[in-house]
């Protein structure tokens, strides 16, 4: 496997990520009310334009690929679609999302012709576009929603729509839109689908929240990662009954923020212990395959960013930085070095921690986001990008299956 | 405070018809509260006759099997946790690793949620060894990760 290409595009966290058609620009928000357009240089990203509309902390971005609009929601409680003029300029349309708690997430649907709002407000707006008076009008889903959605992912078909939520749920609803949508072909989920129907209600094992949510690219497998560090599969029996299977694969690490499949059999998970790592369908049905980022296999830091900021080697805001842990072992322990490297013996899942104090990975605090980058021509993802809460942009290479064992992870090593 | 803030005093949940409750949060234990209290006399005795014998394996298997939960089962969960008290401190501290190794996730993670609850008892006057529970704590961890001390922050199915 080729090194991960890195960007520092922030000193502070991403809070919404989203690429442009052709992965030459980039949408992001620094964790404020504006969103920042950047452009592909030869060795690093450059700022074009910033839309400033909303007025609170944009929560989400999501960018459609063949219309190219984008559209930003925040905690203002509202979103905006921009299109481009033709003199390049960003245009920002309202949408009356009609909820009275923060947006919390984005999506546009498989077809760009609509898109789904998640909420602090119990519901999910579902957004389309109204020809007469030249604005987006949203139709909610309320029921069962009893608390925040935190994620949304659209099925291939157009209509279904997944959600988490903060009571430890995952949901299937339709979305379907009369004059919108064909009615659409029957699904593992359901035949008929009148808007808001309940196609499927989950729980988490253990009663986390559930942070992402996410389909196969068949439509027919949901995934989502909850805050009791799981990853579960639900594989859908048919309209009305039970699920054929719930798998929960339960890891040793710190939770996972976000989930994204590369095919029907392998999913990349990524959130708090910095490194996004691959589950696929072995020999016992999902399980942990490898991680992406594998400090034990790359060295000391191999991995060096290409910092496209001022500072190149930490994100602000983490108590353990160098200067933090030579203050604590001078008060601890009366040394006046930094300790050496706290890698052995450690506790299963840990993310392991450089003599300088620094993470071992390259994200050096928790990935907010992992989503498809390229794919390969057979149709797999080939690529997908993480952002962080350390301001950095990274893109893998998942490609090849180093899993197993020693030679596979020799294939990749130049001599 | 001034009263410029008195607002955030208000509890907007009073006025909120549809407030979604703690309770509705978590699946009260199937078995009601007789039902586990008597599944937790029946597991402890059983748990204290393995002791006996020595196979503290077989201990840890049977009384963290379906511990009792949730609200308005205390007298089952005060069995259930002193029994697991009795085996933490039967154990010798070499065994400790492999009898951590027979225990399936779900067992594990009740042992590490029944750790912590004795942890939160140290120094309310009960005779609870620190030292012993920091290091099966220790042993635990290294074995099924720091995934399981979150599942149990997590869970709402207080034990």
């Amino acid at each position: 496997m080729s090194a991960p290409e890195v960007f520092q595009l922030s000193l502070g966290p991403l809070t919404g990520v989203a690429f442009g058609p052709d992965r030459t620009q980039l949408a992001v928000s620094p964790n404020n009310n504006a969103a920042q357009i950047y452009s592909r240089g030869a060795q690093e990203w450059d700022l074009q334009t910033t839309l400033t509309e909303h007025d609170k902390l944009i929560t989400a971005i999501s960018w459609a690929p063949n219309t190219n609009r984008i559209v930003t929601c925040s905690q203002d409680r509202n979103a905006y679609v921009w299109t481009q003029l033709p003199t390049g300029e960003w245009k920002p349309a309202l949408v009356l999302l009609r909820i009275n708690r923060a947006a919390t997430c984005v999506k546009w649907s498989p077809n760009e012709d609509k898109f789904a709002v998640g909420s602090g407000a119990r519901a999910i707006a579902v957004c389309s576009f109204d020809e007469e008076n030249n604005w987006w009008v949203s139709k909610h889903i309320k029921k069962p929603l009893r608390s925040t959605v935190l994620s949304i992912d659209w099925h291939p078909n157009n209509v279904l729509l997944a959600a988490g939520t903060t009571d430890a749920k995952a949901f299937v609803f339709s979305a379907f839109i009369k004059g919108i949508d064909a009615k659409p072909e029957p699904t593992v989920w359901g035949d008929r689908l009148p808007f808001n129907t309940i196609c499927g209600e989950f729980k988490a094992p253990n009663g986390g929240w559930v942070h992402d949510v996410a389909f196969t690219p068949s439509g027919n497998i949901l995934g989502f990662v909850s805050h009791d560090s799981a990853v579960n599969l639900v594989y859908p029996a048919g309209p009305g009954l039970p699920p054929q299977a719930l798998i929960t694969v339960r890891t040793p690490t710190l939770p996972y923020l976000s989930l994204s499949f590369t095919s029907e059999e392998s999913l990349i998970a990524a959130g708090h212990d910095c490194q996004p790592t691959v589950f696929a369908v072995g020999q016992n049905g999902w399980e942990f395959s490898h991680s992406l980022d594998d400090p034990a296999s790359s060295g000391s830091r191999g991995l060096t960013p290409t910092a496209t900021g001022t500072r190149s080697v930490s994100g602000p805001g983490r108590l353990n930085n160098e200067a933090f842990n030579l203050f604590r072992q001078a008060d601890t322990r009366g040394q006046t070095k930094p300790a050496l490297a706290a890698t052995s013996g450690a506790a299963a899942g840990m993310t392991p921690v450089g003599a300088d104090g620094l993470l071992l990975t390259v994200h050096q605090n928790s990935i907010t986001d992992v989503e498809p980058y390229e794919w390969s021509q057979t149709g797999e993802v080939a690529k997908v990008y993480t952002v962080g809460k350390d301001g950095r942009l990274v893109i893998w290479n998942v490609t090849g299956k180093p899993a197993g064992g020693l030679p596979g992870r020799m294939a990749g090593l130049q001599v | 405070m001034s009263n410029e803030y008195a607002f955030r005093k208000i509890d907007i949940d009073a006025l909120d018809e549809d407030a979604l409750l703690p309770s509705d949060l978590v699946d009260p234990d199937p078995r009601g509260p007789d039902g586990a209290l008597s599944d937790a006399r029946a597991r402890s005795t059983e748990t204290r006759n393995l002791v006996s014998k020595g196979d503290i394996a077989g201990a840890l298997t049977t009384i963290l099997t379906d511990p009792p939960y949730g609200d308005g089962v205390d007298e089952a969960k005060n069995l259930t946790t002193s029994a697991v008290l009795l085996i933490l401190n039967s154990t010798r501290a070499n065994d400790i690793p492999n009898v951590i190794k027979g225990l399936d996730q779900e067992q594990q993670a009740h042992l590490m949620a029944y750790l912590y609850k004795n942890m939160s008892a140290l120094g309310s006057g009960a005779d609870i060894p620190g030292s012993v529970l920091l290091t099966w704590h220790e042993k635990l961890t290294e074995a099924a990760g720091v995934g399981c001390i979150v599942r149990v922050m997590t869970d709402r199915r207080t034990l």
